[in-house]
């Protein structure tokens, strides 16, 4: 692979066409976990998998156009947030491209580095907005108890949206995976822009 | 009429439906500075009023309720856990069994309450009162790119479609043996074959729907056109003005403040 293609901003009509497919998985994804009554959001499967088809700058514009839809028709503090999704469209779509996606272990290491990412970037979003709470019940429990004992804001805001990020990321990214590795490679290659392969 | 498109949009006959969406943004862009600025409660309440009258005119005033329901949890949980235990906290206001709540954080939630309500009410005049595609074509005019554009009504169209498929596959999957309840490891077995075929479906009609774009010539440089006419109000240039206006007096209100 060349490492021109990462950042090329040409979008070709097939990888445009993918962003409302991965932003209408997020919601699908979210919905089926609700329906399961599982204990994980599971609502960026379509921007991971976009990411690891198509490249961090999908990826992102996935992420935005996610929160920006999911504002318009849901919730409005979900536009503040697209920062998030973006960050974690671009963190995915990096480590994609550098053969990062390639084992299971691997993709639980980029579950991590997701949930780190996505926690550093919605710290300083729940600080100014809730002071450093999530809304999550065990987040908020761990962040009173940070609190209680006189922990730094920043400290117990991060922990707070740590622990819920974790095992919530790592199973997203998993689970891209594991639909990634089974795509046929009749799809996979449309999107990828590793300038190998003829556009339509 | 917009069953097949997911949104928030209430069609009714009122005022504030007629004006443009650029001008309802201009709006939220005041009702968002304004109390950053004069950062006071008479000010956030002041804002969260004139919201709640434009929201009456608009008449869509009960609409708001699920909106703020979002936020709702999270706003409790700050207003316990804040009052609770913020470090700020020092003078005692009440007692409920063992936990005190402190003045300090009651107040602060309050203040972050009404922050909150004011920005989802100011959003809400724009989602309620303006059809998601009037709204994007708006944008595109004022100089997004119709290729966006075009993605962000896709996704309006999408979803819906989607969410419809997502009932068929639950049943398939079920008559097939699949179980959906009982334990966590039970449950989240489950996710990957209710996933899957929507994952595969949906690549699949990208696929399609990709070339049939490309046959239309989607990708042309041609300036682009647009169905419906260009939607007007003579008040629009008035509108936007008093709101610049309004954030200027405040950010001028501000600096008085700290010069005296």
């Amino acid at each position: 692979m060349s490492k021109k293609g990462m950042w090329s901003l040409k979008l070709t009509t097939a990888s445009l066409v993918l962003i409302p497919a991965a932003v209408a998985i997020n919601f699908i994804g979210k919905s089926f976990a609700g329906v399961l009554k599982l204990p994980l959001w599971l609502d960026a499967i379509g921007t991971v998998l976009a990411s690891m088809l198509a490249g961090p700058i999908i990826g992102a514009l996935c992420g935005a156009i996610n929160n920006i839809i999911y504002g318009l028709t849901m919730d409005p503090i979900s536009f503040v947030y697209a920062i998030t999704s973006v960050a974690i469209g671009l963190a995915v779509g990096i480590m994609a491209y550098n053969g990062w996606v390639s084992s299971l272990w691997k993709a639980f290491f980029v579950g991590i580095v997701v949930a780190l990412v996505s926690a550093v970037v919605s710290t300083p979003i729940n600080i100014g907005f809730w002071k450093g709470q999530t809304g999550n019940i065990w987040g908020d429990a761990l962040y009173a108890i940070l609190i209680a004992h006189k922990n730094p804001v920043w400290l117990s805001s991060f922990l707070d949206e740590f622990v819920v990020d974790l095992p919530d990321k790592i199973a997203t990214v998993m689970i891209s995976y594991g639909i990634f590795k089974g795509l046929p490679k009749k799809l996979t290659v449309l999107y990828s822009n590793d300038n190998k392969t003829e556009t339509l | 009429m917009y069953l097949n498109s997911m949104s928030l949009y209430q069609p009714r006959q009122s005022l504030i439906h007629r004006i443009d969406p650029i001008s309802k943004i201009f709006y939220i862009l005041a009702a968002v500075a304004v109390p950053f600025i004069l950062p006071t409660v008479t000010v956030a309440v002041i804002c969260l009023l004139v919201s709640a009258v434009i929201l009456l005119l608009a008449k869509v005033f009960r609409k708001v309720i699920p909106l703020v329901g979002f936020s709702m949890v999270i706003l409790l949980s700050v207003v316990v856990i804040q009052g609770l235990f913020m470090a700020e906290n020092k003078i005692p206001l009440f007692r409920l069994g063992p936990l005190i709540f402190y003045q300090e954080g009651l107040s602060f939630a309050l203040g972050l309450s009404l922050r909150v309500l004011n920005i989802i009410s100011a959003f809400a005049i724009l989602v309620l009162t303006t059809k998601p595609s009037d709204l994007i074509e708006s944008l595109v005019r004022k100089g997004l790119s119709p290729k966006i554009g075009y993605v962000l009504s896709s996704v309006l169209q999408i979803i819906p479609q989607m969410t419809a498929t997502m009932g068929t596959i639950m049943d398939a999957q079920r008559s097939r043996g699949m179980e959906t309840e009982g334990k966590l490891a039970v449950r989240l077995k489950a996710f990957f074959p209710l996933i899957g075929p929507v994952v595969m479906n949906s690549l699949i009609n990208t696929r399609e729907r990709a070339m049939a774009l490309e046959v239309r010539g989607f990708n042309s440089p041609v300036p682009k056109t647009f169905l419906n006419q260009e939607f007007k109000s003579a008040y629009s240039k008035i509108i936007q003005w008093t709101l610049i206006l309004i954030i200027i007096m405040a950010l001028v209100w501000r600096i008085l403040g700290w010069l005296k």
